[in-house]
């Protein structure tokens, strides 16, 4: 584990600001660098209550990829996806991206037929997207059972060989050294207890560290919007679920790509360590607790088991949760909050992580111009009183 | 596990045998205004501390029950009322 004082150097909250982000994860620091290298906005902080990477961005399962279908957010995933490339040059830091692709499997001929479907959506906005017989993923995946053994057996796949991953924990600190660098103030263990406003315009936050002005302030907390929402008097469209996640013990290479079943819940990846992550779904009810149960680990591994009977050996060495705060229409809210000078990034359910470089890019652009960039005009909070809610379909 | 429900029709409970009905709201006057349905449809208190919220007893009575649990700590209070007898 790095030091703050090796890597990083954590300062004092100043006075005042031009911009404050709320939240040290990776889309508030990824903002927060986007703001510092390409606006005129100099003076910028970053405020974290715990430590930075200590909600979602430090719990993910690091899948980057861009399959989805609304053709209001395919745009976006994609340049999202294709910014991880140049990252580990442009930050001077290795994020281990690792492009290896993405394999989800059909058990039906109506998920096949789906997926086809939904292929096209991706084909058109660009995105590189084949289909698999099961011959062809029993070749690339040799040891994933094809075979009708299975409860439900494989019908094919859905191929998306950009897809792939990054190390969450690189990204998190290349983006925090990065933005570091350019004079950002990274405050850890500054709590945000409410805002400033006047006259409908945001002039600063309550802190732990006291009051602190700033011509701006950004919302990037991940998880705990709601909390947010609750200091400004407002509600969010989200509910605050749990994602629980496992790590087996470390094993000889035998996986090279990203393994999903969107149908069965559970995907799975070998890291470059040698470890399995396993992953789930959101567990079935509210909750702000990141804790991990028996009953979704067992039905995880039982599922991932039945397709893999190799890992029977494998135990589990570690399991963990994040908070994700879901919309109905499994897209975020970014943008205008209803205040003047407070902007949103929240919303982000789980598939904030992929979302990283386009969020913090387009947060930075709308943050220092005050125009809506048109790649995230459909996100905005506006679009749940205009019926325009994001026709998202894919998990 | 979890927690538990204590269903007042069947005792204390897993969670696993029910399914989550969502936080308790006030549903707004037929006639209301678009907002206003927007808001009651899509938009959440979230609460992380004590809430009411709802549960079906899916693989049990078969009844809708009202709970204040505590989102954070997941400690659930008494019963305070059952609906749909």
């Amino acid at each position: 584990m790095f030091t703050a004082n090796s890597i990083l150097r954590y300062k004092q909250p100043a006075k005042s600001y031009d911009v404050i982000v709320i939240g040290g994860g990776l889309h508030g620091l990824a903002a927060a660098y986007y703001l510092a290298r390409h606006h005129d906005l100099k003076r910028i902080a970053v405020l974290e209550r715990r430590y930075i990477g200590s909600g979602g961005s430090g719990r993910n399962t690091e899948m980057v990829r861009a399959n989805k279908r609304a053709h209001e957010t395919l745009p976006f995933y994609k340049e999202s996806l294709e910014m991880w490339d140049g990252l580990s040059a442009e930050l001077e830091w290795n994020l281990l991206v690792q492009k290896k692709g993405l394999i989800a499997l059909a058990h039906s001929d109506f998920e096949l037929a789906s997926m086809r479907m939904q292929g096209d959506s991706q084909r058109r906005a660009g995105i590189r997207i084949d289909m698999l017989s099961p011959q062809e993923i029993k070749k690339m995946v040799p040891a994933l059972d094809v075979s009708d053994r299975t409860a439900l057996p494989v019908f094919g796949a859905q191929y998306h060989p950009e897809g792939g991953t990054v190390h969450h924990d690189a990204a998190l600190w290349g983006y925090a050294k990065a933005a570091g660098r350019l004079g950002v103030d990274i405050c850890a263990g500054v709590e945000v207890t409410g805002f400033l406003i006047e006259s409908g315009r945001v002039s600063g936050v309550r802190t732990s560290a006291g009051n602190i002005s700033a011509g701006k302030v950004h919302v990037a907390v991940g998880g705990y919007s709601s909390e947010v929402a609750r200091m400004l008097g407002v509600k969010f469209p989200v509910v605050t679920i749990p994602m629980q996640v496992m790590t087996t013990e470390l094993m000889a290479p035998f996986l090279d790509h990203y393994v999903a079943s969107p149908r069965l819940h559970w995907y799975t990846q070998q890291t470059l360590k040698g470890d399995l992550i396993l992953g789930g779904q959101l567990d079935p009810w509210q909750s702000w607790n990141s804790y991990t149960t028996w009953e979704e680990c067992s039905e995880r591994v039982a599922s991932i088991l039945e397709y893999f009977p190799s890992l029977a050996h494998a135990r589990v060495v570690r399991s963990w949760s994040g908070l994700c705060d879901c919309t109905g229409d499994s897209a975020p809210v970014m943008g205008p909050s209803g205040i003047d000078g407070l902007s949103l990034d929240v919303a982000w359910g789980y598939y904030g992580f992929k979302s990283t470089p386009a969020a913090g890019k387009y947060s930075a652009e709308y943050i220092a111009t005050g125009r809506v960039p048109e790649k995230i005009r459909h996100f905005g909070l506006d679009r749940f009183y205009t019926r325009s809610r994001v026709r998202e379909i894919i998990i | 596990m979890a927690f538990q429900i204590n269903c007042p029709n069947c005792g204390s409970r897993s969670p696993y045998e029910f399914k989550f009905g969502g936080e308790c709201k006030t549903v707004p006057d037929p006639g209301a205004d678009l907002k206003t349905w927007c808001d009651y449809l899509y938009f959440h208190e979230n609460m992380s501390g004590f809430q009411e919220e709802w549960w079906f007893h899916a693989r049990g009575c078969g009844d809708w029950i009202r709970i204040r649990r505590n989102t954070v700590t997941h400690e659930v209070a008494p019963i305070d009322a059952v609906a749909g007898q």
